[in-house]
């Protein structure tokens, strides 16, 4: 899953108009120039991503019981994931352009919040039917609109708050997609338990009605996109501005002039994603079996990776701007994660321990490693470098979680996590290398927040004489 | 050229003494017999004698329908031990002297495992069980009523396998209209590993038996079963139940938990007896990891445990068989509280290891080993080379600034 407000997204120019006509006062509730106003939008804005955040783990969180009911080995269960992720290898190219060009922000996000609605129905239907090749369709639908729909979300988060609380508000967003994901880890077992009552006994039609409930996640999401398009288009009137877009330009050509650093911190992404998003997908029968947890325990531990990231992701976003050096700090959320894997291969310690550790690595990362693609691209390619990225980052989650399907089931967790842990090395290759590369190249990523200033400055005087 | 065939040499060399460690760790190969004995005219009173003869001493293993199913394990200083049978006393209703080793002074060491009774119960209801209410028991299976069929048609020279294989006779409910219980048995001539799972680690001093219910009709919606195996052990050492929790499942994926009936450790080059296996059970004839089954096994019994009759263990250590020596009980049971995996493919397959030594344990594939140390190698290294280049840049570039100062 693609960190929310990790790809950047450029302000558009403020537009409103001067012969805007001027409007009798409103409530601050109702007036889109006021603070009151915002939030409320904000708060829509958050919630627009929650179903499809909600609905990406259902299978993490039910792995034991869709497992049983649907009669498949842990290699066909990954394969959801990967249905997730094959759509958006080629999506991540044209989600920006499908906004602004062709169906624009409003409608674009209700299209994908529809989609992924009608996805995750899809995806309750083929348990209901029993009939899992129709489970991986929805999830591919579900895939199409869950990817762009977090590009829409940015958009609209810059056409709100461009200029004014913008950091915060990918903050914000960010965190309330690890809540969705928390919530459902923790709450779907309970459903399916619930739903077992009911009809009085396990099997793929209460799995199906499980998922159906969690679907109302998603029909919630999809009345906040409609809600959302109404203020949109209300405040566009009134303001005279226009509609938001992403401002994204995708060009393949720009690929050629990538340089060597770029490609690494690609290759730092996919290791680094790969060993963390499967990882989660399995973890938790890992912890009923190895550690002895029980289902409502492996769940909570399952998640702390979430939890962990919601509050600590605009900590750590904030330091790192403060302090720069992001090469250091990848260097150190790698290692951190690497040694997490390992205690948990090969130790019988306390796993909690190790998925706090995994879990604060991980928010770290994801703040210090997405703003560096703007320090070794040009901004026109900004856009293609982030949309190649995402790609190359689905194409590894869906290939890795297949592979770790297969692992799991012929080979065993310790050989899984061993695996993981080699995911994790190749990407600290990656960053030792980058570290290096980026010494001999005197390049820029390794400085303190401070000299880049200083720098800035420097240039900009440069110029000026 | 030369410098490639130097290189291929060591290279083979390197996979030689590979190889030679790998036999080694295999440990010595004994020579194993498997056969029925015969001498009796019922189908059902089968006799099975796998003779591992090995350096200065010889395994005897004497698996057993005649009453409960049984196995007797001895253990002989002799190369030339052999098995005797008196089959009308064996067959007659005190059958104690039945069964001896010639020359009797050989057998250092006799154990035995027996496995009694196959319990049903209704396991579904969690909420039931932690109230603290009984679970509802069925009858129980008593194995010693059962009928066997002949071991003699299913023995396997080459793969020294056999199978018992029975039904219940009284079979008041009709769960063995087309359902059997089995007990097939393997013998193995050197250390090694199954290919199947659960992929038990074994040596040449042990044997496997795995319990199949095949097709038993459970009496109720969420029947579980549980089997009770008793063994019996000379007055000096008693069995102990371990649990040997391991971080390495890569042999049975997600089984971490090996739990094995020890022996007391003895003065011996013998060592102990041991019953070991892994917690997990198949529901399928192709086991694997989706048609697991959890297996849990209860505390041992050891006060007051008598053995019921009729058994080669009575024939073998006579009727005072409770007093004179120690019995252990042990209660294993199939299926967690939700997974129905017997109710769909009425299968369920459970294997166990039983011999003598220190229990096999398993250890890191060297897979895992190289793995493990390439990945942590390469960045080590790469950090050091790196850091020599850049020391080695930095000092060139100083040495160019030079001259202009």
């Amino acid at each position: 899953m693609v960190e929310p407000g990790g790809e950047e997204v450029r302000p558009l120019l403020d537009s409103a108009h001067n012969d805007c006509p001027q409007r009798k006062a409103l409530p601050a509730l109702c007036d889109p120039r006021r603070l009151a106003h915002r939030l409320l939008v904000l708060a829509f804005m958050c919630f627009l991503g929650f179903g499809s955040y909600f609905c990406y783990d259902n299978p993490a969180a039910l792995q034991t019981q869709v497992q049983r009911d649907m009669k498949v080995n842990t290699a066909t269960f990954m394969a959801l994931y990967a249905w997730y992720s094959w759509p958006n290898v080629v999506l991540c190219f044209f989600g920006g352009f499908l906004i602004d060009r062709v169906f624009g922000i409003r409608l674009g996000t209700v299209i994908f919040s529809s989609f992924v609605c009608v996805g995750q129905v899809i995806f309750a239907m083929g348990a209901l039917f029993n009939a899992f090749w129709l489970m991986e369709a929805g999830r591919f639908v579900f895939g199409i609109g869950g990817e762009s729909l977090a590009v829409a979300q940015n958009a609209y988060a810059v056409s709100w708050f461009k200029g004014k609380e913008l950091n915060l508000v990918f903050g914000l967003q960010l965190s309330m997609a690890r809540i969705g994901s928390t919530v459902n880890m923790n709450i779907m077992g309970w459903i399916y338990s619930r739903v077992q009552d009911l009809l009085g006994s396990t099997g793929h039609s209460t799995l199906g009605f499980t998922l159906m409930i969690g679907g109302v996640t998603c029909i919630f999401s999809l009345i906040c996109a409609l809600i959302l398009a109404y203020l949109d288009k209300r405040a566009e009137k009134i303001l005279c501005k226009e509609q938001g877009k992403t401002g994204e330009v995708i060009k393949l050509t720009d690929v050629k002039d990538f340089s060597l650093s770029l490609w690494l911190i690609f290759i730092i992404c996919v290791c680094y994603y790969a060993a963390v998003f499967p990882f989660i997908g399995l973890g938790k029968v890992f912890f009923i079996e190895k550690f002895k947890f029980s289902s409502q325990e492996a769940s909570a531990i399952n998640s702390i990776v979430y939890i962990i990231s919601a509050p600590m992701s605009p900590v750590f976003g904030f330091l790192v701007d403060k302090l720069g050096r992001n090469i250091i700090w990848v260097m150190f959320a790698v290692v951190a994660t690497l040694a997490s894997h390992i205690m948990l291969a090969f130790t019988f310690w306390n796993p909690w321990i190790a998925m706090c550790m995994l879990g604060v690595a991980y928010s770290l990362l994801a703040c210090a490693l997405w703003p560096m693609v703007a320090f070794v691209v040009p901004e026109h390619q900004l856009g293609t470098a982030y949309g190649f990225m995402q790609s190359i980052q689905n194409l590894g989650l869906a290939i890795i979680a297949i592979a770790a399907g297969t692992i799991l089931d012929s080979r065993g967790y310790l050989f899984l996590e061993v695996f993981f842990s080699a995911c994790i090395c190749l990407s600290l290759i990656a960053v030792v290398m980058l570290y290096f590369v980026n010494h001999l190249t005197g390049g820029d990523l390794n400085w303190s927040a401070k000299k880049r200033e200083k720098l800035q400055k420097l240039a900009a005087a440069e110029k000026e004489i | 050229m030369v410098r490639g065939g130097r290189a291929l040499l060591a290279g083979l060399w390197l996979l030689a003494s590979v190889s030679c460690l790998r036999g080694a760790a295999a440990g010595y190969r004994r020579k194993v017999t498997l056969q029925s004995v015969p001498g009796s005219n019922s189908s059902s009173a089968n006799l099975l004698h796998v003779r591992a003869v090995g350096r200065n001493n010889t395994l005897h293993y004497v698996w057993s329908s005649i009453g409960a199913p049984t196995v007797l394990l001895l253990y002989t200083r002799s190369e030339s031990s052999a098995l005797r049978v008196n089959w009308t006393k064996l067959l007659s209703a005190s059958p104690a002297g039945a069964i001896w080793i010639e020359p009797p002074g050989s057998v250092v060491y006799s154990t035995a495992v027996v496995f009694t009774k196959v319990f049903e119960y209704n396991g579904a209801n969690v909420s039931a069980l932690s109230k603290g209410q009984e679970e509802p028991f069925y009858a129980p299976y008593d194995l010693a009523g059962f009928s066997w069929q002949s071991v003699n048609h299913t023995v396997n020279q080459t793969a020294l396998t056999a199978k018992f294989q029975g039904v219940d006779t009284s079979d008041p409910g009709g769960a063995f209209h087309n359902g059997t219980i089995s007990f097939q048995v393997t013998a193995y001539e050197q250390g090694g590993r199954d290919g199947p799972l659960p992929r038990l680690l074994h040596t040449a001093n042990s044997s496997k038996v795995e319990f199949i219910m095949d097709n038993v009709a459970p009496r109720g919606n969420s029947s579980r079963f549980m089997l009770e195996v008793v063994t019996v052990e000379e007055k000096g050492g008693r069995k102990r139940l371990q649990s040997v929790r391991s971080i390495d499942d890569e042999y049975t994926p997600t089984i971490f938990e090996m739990a094995q009936l020890v022996s007391e450790p003895r003065n011996d080059s013998i060592g102990p007896s041991f019953f070991q296996w892994k917690t997990t059970a198949y529901g399928s004839r192709e086991a694997s990891r989706e048609n697991a089954i959890r297996c849990r096994y209860h505390p041992l019994q050891t006060a007051n445990r008598t053995l019921p009759g009729p058994s080669i263990a009575h024939a073998y250590f006579g009727e005072g068989l409770d007093r004179s020596h120690h019995i252990a009980a042990i209660n294993i049971s199939f299926g967690g509280e939700d997974g129905e995996v017997y109710a769909e493919k009425g299968y369920l397959s459970w294997s166990a290891l039983l011999g003598f030594g220190t229990p096999p344990k398993d250890a890191f594939s060297p897979l895992v080993m190289a793995i493990v140390v390439v990945a942590l190698g390469t960045p080590v290294v790469l950090l050091l080379v790196g850091g020599l280049v850049v020391l080695f840049a930095r000092r060139k570039r100083r040495s160019q600034y030079e001259p202009i100062n």
